[in-house]
């Protein structure tokens, strides 16, 4: 099957999927695209850019603080959560952006690291607003726009997750195709020569850092109603090194692949703690086989290249 | 004054454990070019293997002979069985492989030792306070200064002043040139992996009657420690031990004049640092 056919056969059978699956099932699919997509964005920066992002989870958290925020104090129907979420989470990046690529390499991602870390625990001190290590409780799926229909079905829900996983890939499809991208992919390949051309890495790389932020924080901003609360542990950095797995497990510089790793991710975990509560060495042992037998990813072995 | 003195001595006893742990993985990073995140679990292995040492053999000192280099035993033949393999890639992949390492040590040690943490008492010798300049200090605190700072000497002797050290420095500088010129590459890399490991046992069992051994305590050293190799500059051993200084002092104090801040100061004195000196202190630029 061409690779189009195959991608409008996918995405059609993900709209036809609410009224085949069971509740259950919907729910654990809803979560395995929101974090698809979160991993996605973290592509645009480490595939594209060849930068290591080790603080991707903050720009998640502060999607989810800023969605569940706007959403309790406003009731504002959910895309007015999701808008602010990933304005927040792309404003606050742009500091860290600026700051964290003067330095590169593995520098860089201790910088990342390190504003994230900085970021989590103004989460978890500012107890009035954050409330703390407990978090933000009971955030309302509100509607999809004021007086419209309402997104507290699974499936309302799930539909509405899987129209912006769809259109970010989309988005971020043409952006690595632009003459943009094309320059984020020089960069990648050969900073040295980028420079020696009469370029200045740093604009192409803080842009791309606050889009891929962005994105994360659009993520972030709909696992905030879906799963209905928003606490410092989507911020923490155990979740930047999860999402940093999902990507290399999927296939880096590949977009789709990502959201791939996620998916495998999330249901390996499932799988493997439905079975053993010790299911951390299964996913470990996962993790060490992909990373030394696949260094394509899920997406290589797809494409024969593993 | 006896209370500045306290707290010196406070952030001299944490900056030395630091060390223990930052030394090997700021030598793992400039030998193997590896960032070694499953390092703070070898700490870890160490304070659960100083507690089965002890409850075998009711010797602290015992303990704190054997348990590093079984931790170290244990560093080299993950080293030689996993990360050999893909040193040629991007270090990302590095970076994973050990989170991945992290995870399957971590359940193990829950599978063997179980959720509860393990205490381990100090020995007798080392029990209870001593009078110093006016004030009452445990002498616990002050054996962790001056182990921390015996190991950092005894590390920069071996790397500065012996035949494997030049070596190993060989190695770090450039790994090709010196295999071209006989060094066994390969072996020097799984044996420097190993020792950083050890290192880091040693820092376990030392922390373990202070903290008694838990699940977690890998995971909360390794970010600390992170800090300390990025302030001082990865790879170097006068970085870690200026970086376990600077964080030793600035959750010491912290924690006293600034609770509600003291974990964002950290992280605070790490990021201005970067911002001026990318490389860290010590280390080389890129």
């Amino acid at each position: 099957m061409k690779p189009r056919a195959l991608a409008l056969v996918t995405a059609g059978a993900l709209v036809a999927l609410p009224w085949v699956l069971a509740r259950y099932q919907l729910s654990i699919l809803t979560d395995l695209l929101i974090y698809g997509l979160f991993a996605m964005s973290l592509d645009l920066i480490i595939g594209y850019t060849g930068m290591v992002s080790f603080g991707h989870a903050a720009y998640f958290g502060l999607g989810a603080y800023g969605s569940a925020l706007v959403l309790l104090n406003f009731e504002q129907p959910v895309p007015v959560a999701l808008l602010a979420g990933a304005l927040l989470a792309g404003v606050v990046a742009a500091p860290v952006a600026y700051l964290s690529t003067r330095a590169t390499g593995i520098y860089f991602a201790m910088l990342t690291l390190a504003f994230a870390q900085l970021l989590y625990t103004v989460a978890y001190k500012w107890r009035d607003l954050t409330g703390g290590s407990d978090g933000i409780a009971g955030v309302p799926k509100t509607t999809l726009f004021w007086g419209g229909p309402s997104l507290a079905t699974p499936q309302a829900f799930y539909l509405l997750v899987t129209v912006c996983v769809l259109l970010s890939l989309l988005a971020c499809r043409a952006l690595v195709r632009s003459p943009f991208g094309r320059a984020l992919q020089a960069i990648r390949e050969n900073e040295r020569r980028f420079t020696s051309l009469g370029r200045d890495p740093r604009p192409f790389k803080l842009v791309v850092f606050v889009i891929a932020a962005t994105f994360a924080g659009l993520a972030g901003a709909l696992f905030a109603p879906f799963r209905g609360f928003a606490s410092p542990e989507v911020m923490f950095w155990v979740l930047s090194g999860q999402v940093l797995m999902m990507v290399v497990m999927g296939g880096i510089g590949t977009l789709i692949g990502p959201v791939l790793g996620a998916m495998v991710f999330i249901l390996i975990q499932e799988i493997a703690s439905s079975y053993t509560e010790h299911w951390m060495i299964f996913t470990g042992v996962v993790f060490v086989l992909m990373v030394i037998f696949l260094p394509g990813g899920l997406m290589g072995l797809v494409r024969g290249r593993a | 004054m006896s209370n500045l003195v306290e707290q010196l001595l406070n952030a001299l006893a944490l900056a030395g454990l630091l060390f223990l742990v930052s030394a090997g993985l700021s030598v793992v990073f400039g030998v193997l070019r590896v960032v070694n995140f499953a390092h703070g679990v070898f700490y870890m292995l160490g304070a659960y293997f100083g507690f089965t040492a002890v409850a075998l053999s009711g010797y602290f000192w015992l303990a704190l002979v054997v348990a590093p280099p079984v931790v170290g035993v244990v560093g080299a033949l993950l080293e030689a069985s996993t990360l050999r393999f893909i040193y040629r890639r991007d270090p990302s992949y590095q970076l994973l492989l050990t989170f991945g390492l992290a995870l399957i040590l971590e359940e193990s040690v829950r599978i063997l030792y179980g959720n509860t943490a393990k205490s381990i008492d100090a020995p007798l010798a080392l029990q209870g306070g001593v009078a110093l300049l006016g004030t009452v200090y445990p002498r616990y605190r002050l054996f962790l200064v001056v182990l921390g700072l015996a190991v950092g000497v005894a590390v920069w002797l071996v790397l500065q002043r012996t035949r494997a050290g030049l070596v190993i420095r060989a190695v770090a500088q450039n790994s090709e040139m010196a295999d071209c010129l006989g060094a066994d590459v390969t072996r020097v890399r799984t044996l420097v992996f190993g020792a950083a490991c050890a290192l880091a046992g040693l820092g376990g069992v030392a922390a373990a009657p202070m903290t008694s051994a838990y699940l977690g305590m890998g995971i909360s050293v390794i970010v600390d420690a992170f800090v300390v190799v990025v302030i001082g500059g990865l790879g170097s051993i006068v970085g870690s031990m200026a970086g376990s200084l600077i964080v030793g002092a600035a959750q010491t104090w912290g924690a006293f004049y600034l609770p509600e801040a003291a974990m964002v100061i950290i992280y605070a004195v790490m990021g201005a640092l970067l911002i001026f000196r990318p490389w860290g202190l010590f280390g080389e630029e890129e």
